[in-house]
Order: C-alpha cells, then sequence, then structure tokens
C-alpha cells in the first residue's frame, strides 16, 4: 500500500489548517473558556514534551534498551510526581519576577549577563539536534509512505527533491503558525489549546496503533502472552540491557530533560495559567506519559511479528502500513507530525524569547523608545523565522547520518549540563555565576569534542598523548561521555562555586530565589519618593508614553494609586515594574534598566528588616506553614494581635522613620487608617499628627508631658511616650515605638476640678469678705447719717462723699478681687495673655487678708514689678492664693512670709518663703499628690498643691520644694520657675 | 520548608536504588506490563495524596 504523494500533502495542509483553525478560534474566544482554560487543556498541552522521537524514536530506544527506554517517561513522570519540590519553586519564581525563560531565571538567579547568552547558545546547540530530529522523522515518513514498496517515483518530484521539499514547506508553514499565534507577548490561548489538540491526536493515534498491534497482529493479550512465550529471547531483550549502566545513565538524562528544556520550561512555567495546577500536574502528567509508554513494548513486537522491513525507529508507521489499513496509516503519520510540530514550535516560541533577551537586546540599542512594544514584536518574528531557519540548515547539513535515537540522545545529553545549575537555582544559595560558567563551558566542551563534533567530521577518537591515552569519540560511546562531562561540569561548579565569592546583587538575588520564600527581609532604601518620579526616571529609557503605561500598569496590578509616596509600596511598585519588564524584554535587560534609573541603596545600618514585607508574606504562606514555623507564626500572631488591641494608641517607627505599625487605638485617636499609612515616612502623614511624633521621635526626652494640638478645630491634650526598638546587633536601634495617651478628659476634669475648688476656697473666703464688706458698708451708714447733719456745711458734705466714694471703692475692689478669681480660667494657652506677676500675688494678699479669723501674717511682696509672662492671670491667682494660705496656715501668728521674683533670662523665678513648721520628712513624697493633706479633716481640701504643679506645668513651669527652707531652721521655700513665653506657641 | 531538602535526598536514594527496584520490578517470571501497573499505582497513589490534601 502507497500512497500519492500530493495526497499526503493535501492529508498534511489539512490537518495544519484544522490546527490554524483551532488556535484561531480559541485567540478569538469561539471556543469556550472552560474548554480554553480546562486544566486539561493545559495537561495536554505540556504533551509538546513527547516529540516526534516519543512517537517513533522511542520503538528503537525499547529495542536498544528494552525496559530502559521506559526510563524516557519515568524520568520525567517522577520529576512531576514531585512537582511540589522539583517544579513548583521555579514556577512560583518564575511567575513572581515575570521570568520568561529558563535563562532569564540563571541570569535572575546568578546575575550575570554573560551566564545568560551562554545559556542561550548552549540551548540552542541543544535544541538544533532535537529540530533536526522533528524535520527528519517528518521527512522519512513522508517518504516511507510514498514510496514504500514502490520501485521507483512516480511524482512530480524526484524522491530526494518530493521529500526535501515538503520538509521545506512544513518548516515554512509552522514558522508562519508560530509567528501568528506566539509572537506577541502575552499569553497565547490560541497556542495553548493547539498544541493540547496535537497531543490529544498523537496520544489517540499511538494507543490506536498499540491496539492495532495486539489485537490486529497478535489477535488478544493472550496470544501476545503465548508468542513471548514461544520466543523467549524478546522477553530476554526486554531485560538484559536494563542490567548495563546505560539505562541508568538515560534516567538520568531524561529526568534532565523536563526541568532543563528550553520548551518545557517556556509551556509549563511561561504559558502555564493555573497557579493550583502544581498538584493536578504532578498525578495527571505521570498518567498521561503512562498511556503515552503503553503501547511501545507491543508496537515493538508487532513490528517483529511482522516483519516490517523499516528500521525499529518507524515501526509505528510500518505495522499499519503492513495491516493495509489506510485509515489508521494517515492516522499514524497524522500522530507523527502532531508531535513534531508541537516541539517545533514551542521550542522557536522559548528559543526566540532567549535569543532576543540573551543576544539581541543587550547589543541591540533601541533607538525609537516610542513604540518599543511593535520593535519588540518584530525582533521576535524575525527570530521565530531564523530559528526555524537555522534548525531547517542544521537538518540539511546533517543529512540524516544520525538516527532519530541518537539525534535525540545528543539535544537531551547537551541540556543535561543545565541540571547543577538549575538544582542550585532553588537549593544551593552559595553557588555562584563563576561556578555555573565554569561548569556549563566544561560540560558543554567535552560534549561538543564527544558528540557534536564528530557527527560531522566522523571522528573516533581523542588522542591525549601527554596522557598517553586515546579517547573515543562520538555517539556510539554517548554513556561515557554522558558521565564524563556531567563529572567535569559538577566538579567546576561545585568547586568555583566554593572557591570564589559572589557579588553582593548575586548573593541577593540567591537569597531570593532560596526555596525558603520568606528568607529575603532587607529593607533596601530608594531614592525615588513618589510614583510619578518613576515615570521622570524611566522616561529616558523607555520613552514617556510607554514608561507610563508601565508604570501605572504595575501600580493597577498592585492596586496602588499615582499619588503614591510609602516608600514600603514603592519598593514594591519597583520590584512590580521590573517583573513587568522582565516579561517584555527579559531579565536581564529589565535588571539593567531599573539597576541604572531607581538603583536599590543597601541600608546603612545592617540588619535592617523589612517587617512589612515579612508580615505580607507571612499572611500569605500562612496556610503552607508546618511544626515549629506555624508555631512561631502563631506566636507572631498573638503578639500582634496584643499590639494591634492595646487599649493605647501605639505606633512603631523604623530607623529611616517608616512607620511600621499603627495600631486600632491609634487609628481611632488620630482618624488615619492603618492601611494607608504603614510604610508611609513620618513626614508624610497629616497635620497635626506629623508634627507632633516628628518633633517628639527627634528629642531626646523619652516622655513629654500634655501637649496641646488642634484636631478639627477642637483643641486635644496627648502625653507622648517613646522607647527604642532593640536591634539584632548589639547597641543599635532598630527604630522607636511610641505610646500616645489622650489627656483631654483628663485635662477637662482637671479644669473642673480646678474650678471647683476655687469655688471652695470662694465659700472659705466669704466670711471674710463678707466682713470685710461690712466695714465699709457700716462706715458708709455712719457718713450717710452724718450727712444729714452736714447738710449747710457744703465742704463738710464734700468731704463726707469723698469718704463714702472711698468706702465704696474698697467694697468694689474686694467684690472685683473675688470674681476674678471665681470666673473660670482660659483654656487655651492660644488665649494666654501678658500679666505681671506682682499684681497677681498682690491680689492674691488682698483676698487673703480678708480672712480674718485665719491666723494673721505679714506679706511681704518683693516681687519686681516689670516681671511679666504671658499665662492666664486667673489661674496664676490661684496658684499665689493656693501657696500663700498654706504658708498662712503653716506660720505662727504675726510671722512673715515674703514672696520673690527674679529675672533668669528666658525663665522667671518666683519663690514663697514662710517661717512655718515646714514639711515633715514622711509627707516630703506626697505633698503634690491629690488629696494629700497634713491639716485636720475640713479644714483642707488636699488638691491645693496638685492644683498648684498641674498650673505651673501647663504654664511651661517647674516647681521645687524645699524644706527646711534655705538660711533658716525650719519653714518651707517654694520655688517656681516660668517661661516668659511658651515654647509651644513658636512665637 | 527545610524538610524539602531530605526530599531530594530521598530522590538521590531512589536513583541509588533503582537498579534493585528495576530488577524486582522486571522479574522475567511476571507479565510484561507489570512495570506500567507500579507506574499506574503511583498515579493513583498521587491522585488521592493530592485530593485529601486539597480537602484539607
Amino acid at each position: 500500500m502507497t500512497f500519492d504523494i500530493t495526497d499526503i500533502a493535501v492529508i498534511g495542509i489539512i490537518y495544519l489548517v484544522i490546527l490554524f483553525g483551532i488556535a484561531f478560534a480559541a485567540e478569538k474566544g469561539i471556543i469556550p473558556k472552560k474548554i480554553s482554560r480546562h486544566p486539561v487543556t493545559y495537561i495536554l498541552s505540556l504533551g509538546v514534551f513527547a516529540s516526534a522521537w516519543a512517537f517513533y524514536g522511542v520503538i528503537d530506544l525499547a529495542f536498544q534498551f528494552g525496559y530502559g527506554a521506559l526510563a524516557y517517561y519515568l524520568g520525567t513522570g517522577a520529576l512531576f510526581l514531585f512537582a511540589p519540590v522539583a517544579i513548583a519553586p521555579l514556577a512560583q519564581l518564575a511567575r513572581r519576577f515575570q521570568i520568561g525563560s529558563l535563562a532569564d531565571l540563571l541570569v535572575f538567579r546568578y546575575h550575570s549577563q554573560t551566564a545568560g547568552a551562554l545559556s542561550t547558545l548552549c540551548m540552542l546547540l541543544a535544541a538544533l539536534p532535537l529540530l533536526a530530529l522533528q524535520l527528519q522523522a517528518v521527512a522519512d515518513t513522508l517518504q516511507i509512505m510514498t514510496l514504500y514498496n514502490r520501485e521507483e517515483p512516480l511524482s512530480v518530484f524526484s524522491d530526494w527533491n518530493s521529500r526535501e521539499f515538503l520538509a521545506f514547506s512544513y518548516c515554512a508553514v509552522l514558522a508562519v503558525f508560530t509567528i501568528l499565534f506566539g509572537s506577541s507577548r502575552d499569553q497565547h490561548p490560541g497556542l495553548i489549546v493547539a498544541m493540547a489538540f496535537e497531543s490529544l491526536l498523537k496520544l489517540v493515534a499511538l494507543l490506536a496503533i498499540g491496539l492495532l498491534a495486539i489485537y490486529g497482529v497478535f489477535g488478544s493479550l493472550g496470544a501476545l502472552d503465548q508468542w513471548l512465550l514461544d520466543y523467549p529471547e524478546h522477553i530476554e531483550l526486554l531485560h538484559t540491557p536494563i542490567r548495563d549502566t546505560a539505562s541508568h545513565t538515560l534516567l538520568l538524562v531524561f529526568l534532565a530533560t523536563a526541568v532543563a528544556m528550553p520548551h518545557i520550561f517556556h509551556m509549563s512555567v511561561v504559558e502555564g495559567p493555573l497557579k493550583q495546577m502544581t498538584s493536578t500536574l504532578s498525578w495527571a502528567f505521570p498518567l498521561f506519559l503512562l498511556l503515552l509508554a503503553l503501547p511501545v513494548f507491543p508496537i515493538l513486537w508487532a513490528g517483529f511479528e511482522l516483519g516490517v522491513p523499516l528500521p525499529a525507529q518507524y515501526f509505528t508507521l510500518g505495522i499499519p502500513l503492513l495491516s493495509e489499513s489506510p485509515s489508521l496509516t494517515v492516522l499514524a503519520f497524522l500522530g507523527g507530525l502532531s508531535a513534531a510540530t508541537g516541539a517545533m514550535v514551542s521550542f522557536a516560541l522559548a528559543l526566540s524569547t532567549m535569543l532576543l533577551n540573551h543576544w539581541l537586546l543587550p547589543v541591540l540599542n533601541i533607538r525609537n523608545p516610542h513604540n518599543i512594544y511593535r520593535q519588540l514584536l518584530w525582533l521576535r518574528r524575525g527570530l521565530i523565522l531564523a530559528v526555524f531557519v537555522i534548525s531547517y540548515g542544521f537538518y540539511q547539513v546533517l543529512e540524516s547520518r544520525l538516527s532519530l535515537t541518537q539525534l535525540a540522545l545528543m539535544g537531551f545529553i547537551q541540556t543535561l549540563q543545565f541540571l547543577p545549575g538549575l538544582l542550585a537555582v532553588s537549593y544551593w544559595p552559595a553557588a555562584n555565576s563563576r561556578g555555573f560558567i565554569g561548569g556549563l563551558v566544561l560540560g558543554s566542551g567535552v560534549w561538543l569534542t564527544g558528540l557534536l563534533i564528530p557527527a560531522f567530521t566522523g571522528w573516533e577518537t581523542l588522542a591525549l598523548p601527554w596522557l598517553n591515552l586515546e579517547l573515543p569519540l562520538g555517539i556510539e560511546h554517548w554513556n561515557s561521555i554522558t558521565m564524563v562531562s556531567l563529572t567535569a561540569n559538577l566538579a567546576a561548579f561545585i568547586g568555583l562555586s566554593l572557591l570564589t565569592k559572589s557579588s553582593v546583587e548575586e548573593r541577593y538575588s540567591a537569597e531570593l530565589c532560596a526555596e525558603d520564600e520568606l528568607s529575603h527581609p532587607l529593607r533596601m532604601i530608594l531614592d525615588v519618593h513618589s510614583a510619578e518620579e518613576f515615570i521622570d526616571r524611566l522616561r529616558s529609557s523607555l520613552g514617556q508614553t510607554n514608561a507610563e503605561r508601565e508604570v501605572k500598569r504595575a501600580l493597577k496590578e498592585l492596586n496602588l494609586t499615582v499619588s503614591e509616596r510609602r516608600p514600603y509600596a514603592l519598593r514594591r511598585l519597583r520590584d512590580k515594574i521590573e517583573a513587568n519588564l522582565s516579561g517584555l524584554m527579559g531579565t536581564a535587560m529589565a535588571g539593567e534598566i531599573l539597576d541604572k534609573k531607581i538603583p536599590y541603596h543597601l541600608p546603612e545600618a545592617k540588619g535592617t528588616t523589612d517587617i512589612n514585607l515579612i508580615e505580607n508574606r507571612l499572611t500569605q504562606y500562612r496556610s503552607h506553614l508546618r511544626g515549629l514555623a506555624a508555631e512561631l507564626n502563631n506566636l507572631r500572631l498573638y503578639h500582634r494581635n496584643t499590639l494591634e488591641e492595646l487599649p493605647m494608641a501605639a505606633c512603631s517607627l523604623g530607623d529611616d522613620s517608616e512607620i511600621l505599625l499603627w495600631n486600632h487605638a491609634m487609628q481611632e485617636l488620630t482618624g488615619i487608617s492603618s492601611e494607608s499609612v504603614v510604610g508611609s515616612l513620618l513626614e508624610d502623614i497629616p497635620d497635626p499628627w506629623q508634627q507632633i511624633l516628628a518633633r517628639f521621635s527627634n528629642i531626646s526626652e523619652s516622655h513629654t508631658h500634655k501637649q496641646q494640638l488642634t484636631v478639627d478645630g477642637v483643641p486635644r491634650w496627648i502625653s507622648l511616650h517613646k522607647a527604642n526598638i532593640a536591634g539584632p546587633v548589639a547597641d543599635s536601634a532598630d527604630g522607636q515605638v511610641i505610646l500616645l495617651e489622650d489627656m483631654t478628659e483628663n485635662q477637662r476634669l482637671e479644669q473642673e476640678l480646678v474650678h471647683s475648688e476655687r469655688l471652695a476656697s470662694i465659700g472659705r473666703l466669704a466670711a471674710g469678705v463678707a466682713h470685710e464688706i461690712g466695714n465699709p458698708v457700716t462706715g458708709i451708714a455712719c457718713l450717710a447719717q452724718n450727712l444729714k447733719y452736714e447738710a449747710d456745711d457744703p465742704d463738710a458734705c464734700l468731704e463726707t462723699a469723698d469718704q463714702i466714694l472711698s468706702q465704696t471703692d474698697r467694697v468694689s475692689r474686694i467684690v472685683h478681687s473675688l470674681v476674678s478669681f471665681s470666673h473660670t480660667g482660659k483654656q487655651d494657652q492660644a488665649d494666654f495673655m501678658p500679666v505681671a506677676l506682682r499684681e497677681m500675688a498682690a491680689e492674691a494678699v488682698q483676698l487673703l487678708s480678708l480672712q480674718k479669723e485665719k491666723t494673721q501674717v505679714h506679706y511681704d511682696n518683693r516681687i519686681d514689678a516689670s516681671l511679666v509672662i504671658k499665662g492666664d492671670s486667673q489661674r496664676l491667682i490661684q496658684v499665689f492664693i493656693n501657696l500663700l494660705s498654706n504658708a498662712r496656715d503653716a506660720s505662727p501668728d504675726g510671722g512673715h512670709i515674703s514672696l520673690e521674683g527674679e529675672d533668669l533670662g528666658d525663665m522667671l523665678l518666683i519663690s514663697v518663703t514662710d517661717e512655718g513648721t515646714g514639711i515633715a520628712e514622711e509627707h516630703r513624697e506626697r505633698v503634690l499628690e491629690p488629696f494629700f493633706t497634713s491639716k485636720e479633716p475640713g479644714e483642707g481640701t488636699g488638691l491645693g498643691l496638685a492644683m498648684v504643679y498641674s498650673i505651673v506645668e501647663d504654664h511651661g513651669g517647674h516647681l521645687e520644694i524645699e524644706s527646711p527652707a534655705p538660711g533658716q531652721v525650719s519653714g518651707t521655700q517654694i520655688r517656681i520657675k516660668l517661661p516668659r513665653q511658651l515654647e509651644s506657641r513658636g512665637d | 520548608m527545610n524538610n524539602q531538602r531530605y526530599l531530594i535526598l530521598l530522590l538521590l536514594v531512589a536513583y541509588i536504588f533503582s537498579p534493585t527496584l528495576f530488577t524486582w520490578m522486571i522479574n522475567p517470571e511476571g507479565a510484561w506490563y507489570r512495570p506500567y501497573l507500579i507506574w499506574a499505582m503511583l498515579v493513583v497513589a498521587a491522585f488521592f495524596y493530592h485530593s485529601r490534601k486539597k480537602h484539607q
């Protein structure tokens, strides 16, 4: 049975048109999202892993290595079984930092452009044999289908021409397909669905051929078993080669392919849309591989049974051909075509991204930053085309000298060279770029001399005269060459990594990549202060429009606004922009732009941790924490809640005045929500809180008492306390914790208390006042009576009137004193007026001397009339009344109380000295406490001195008590220092 | 989270002992598809492990 070349061409074209149609329909949303985003679609799309080699070549592998061929599936399957360990960390890393290719990942980890360029070169070298394999498989099968059993070619082309012409056309059509559906920067739903379709097709085809082999060729499973019993050499073939070390090496080689193959990375990480996929993936993909592997041996045996006159690698096509089943033959051909298509498209995409990011962009200076996206798109398209052209060229140069298995092994062994470097990304932070580059160069060098170059030149040995050795070369010795290259690679990688030092940036990246997600708490410093500044800085590299677009996109993704000023948020913004730009132009370029325009600075103080980031991460990963980590996290939550729910306003500041904590009470007190303020610099929070907190955090005192501030037009009194938070390094402070105590209510109560105390004093004074007023009133009455008799003597009348006036003057002075004393004091420091201290003292003396029933003493007011302060006159009179009455009560009859004033510059000193009994030793500590009194019950309230203290504090002054008074044996001296101006008024 | 290093170690040990495991698996006395059965069991085990984890 043969097919006409045109039929085959038509079938191939129809298949490719269907593939285009599916991709187009998915891209345009004609295929519902339920299907295009379904996990099964994604898992099937990962089936690009199984290229034409898995369709044809594996049969040959099974022939050579028996069960060892299963290593191809088992190695990859095992890797996916352990996906949460082996693949998830890389996938997470790639997603977080928008890493688009393996080379990007390596550049990100090893912080070296050279590593990127070199990796790209090695990936390209590894991909070329694999791409040539696909083309060779397609060309060979085309030839088999058209020329099989035919004596001479009948088609319009000669056999070589038709074969190569079709292979070339196939290559060209695929290039167009890839450019159309895979070159834009976003995810490609069309590509995913099309790849899923091709995987499904090849799976169905392979299973169908497997069933044909069992039921069509042998008849049944039982018959197959019987056949195996009849021909035990086939069972022997299964087992013997496996004892060879080669199958062991095979397993290692195939294990590497799943992580280190650029196209698998591209499909599983870059195109992978679903976050929770890893757990489904870890059983579903091995299942897919199991189904693919099932028909391998039956096909091999059926090929032997039928005596297919083809190499074992084409048994998959030979069996239906020999069974004279045209539909199954076409299905087998299409399955192989599918497998080749998927592999080539995904390879081309992955390679073009790497070539663009690591070869072109670093050397190309993008001249016109206005349409950078367009330029990148065209560059990528050009590169996709270039990859296809190069692979076709490579295929032509090789001239089908190698079998599919040999080509596959050659490619896989080169990708194996990436395994040490890739494993170290997540699991070995001490690895560095020198080690990686050294290892890769050495390993690839061995591969190049041992496998690739001999494939062209036919060299068979390499003589090492100084070692007196002859090393065998060529694909026949792949096993030993693999081991030598990997050993050299590992030795160089480990040795150089241990012997050389890595840079600060590389250590930072290593920490970022380290599998432990939570270990990069360093709070880096940015010298940018707003999101708008980002646009300004990036303008010169990206152009105004692109800079704006990228910053806005990142802001939107982070839910931030352009007015953002919080350093914490700006750091996140920088990271986001870097990640987004990496998705666009690769990690190396993005990193370079950001490092140049918006550099991070290492914090000056060691151990400046990014508390916000740690908290954020812990919250995000809470469900992943187990054991000790989970317990520590619970402890952290407990302490955090304690602070959050503390019924006292608390906030903590970092070393650079960044607000790290702002608890509930603080939110209530200030009316500023914690979300809007955490991560801000102190200078960016609204007034009056900014002023009061900034001033307090800078002064050396750790307490300030009753700071007055106006919030929404209402006066508030706040006491502040602070403490330094000890840093991890000895004798260093990692910031401050500040407590705010709302004293407004206290202040109001105090004022009420002062007022009632004043009223009480008035009550006590009332008797004296009444008596004092009584005397002049009696005098006035007498004088008025006298007037009756002096009516005819105008001189006497005038004199009496004068006397009456002087008596009423006396009365009104007494009444005035009482009234001015009983007024409520001024509430606000803003209303303080200049007052003369001498006058205040005189008023107090005046009122006190009215109390005739009390001890009579001499008041000696020696305060200078020039001593004037800004203050509240009523309350200052109260101070004098309380001090003088205490002094009087303690003094003996006829004692002296002296009042003195002194100018100390900014401060005024007033002292009240008596000759009384003094303050007993045991009372000295307590005299300022409210309600403490040494007087008899009913005599005093115990509030006098406490009130004096509070009024003096309100005026910004200090109070000192000395007993016995200086220079005396007994008596008490109370000294009050008052500032001329209140500091807080600032005028 | 550091436990995963032990898993890597486990993988290494599995790799070293895989020849013994292979010999046992491909015992000529058994059916030729014996390795597939063991593989299928692994897949089922992984499926149950992950579905249980999802429920938790």
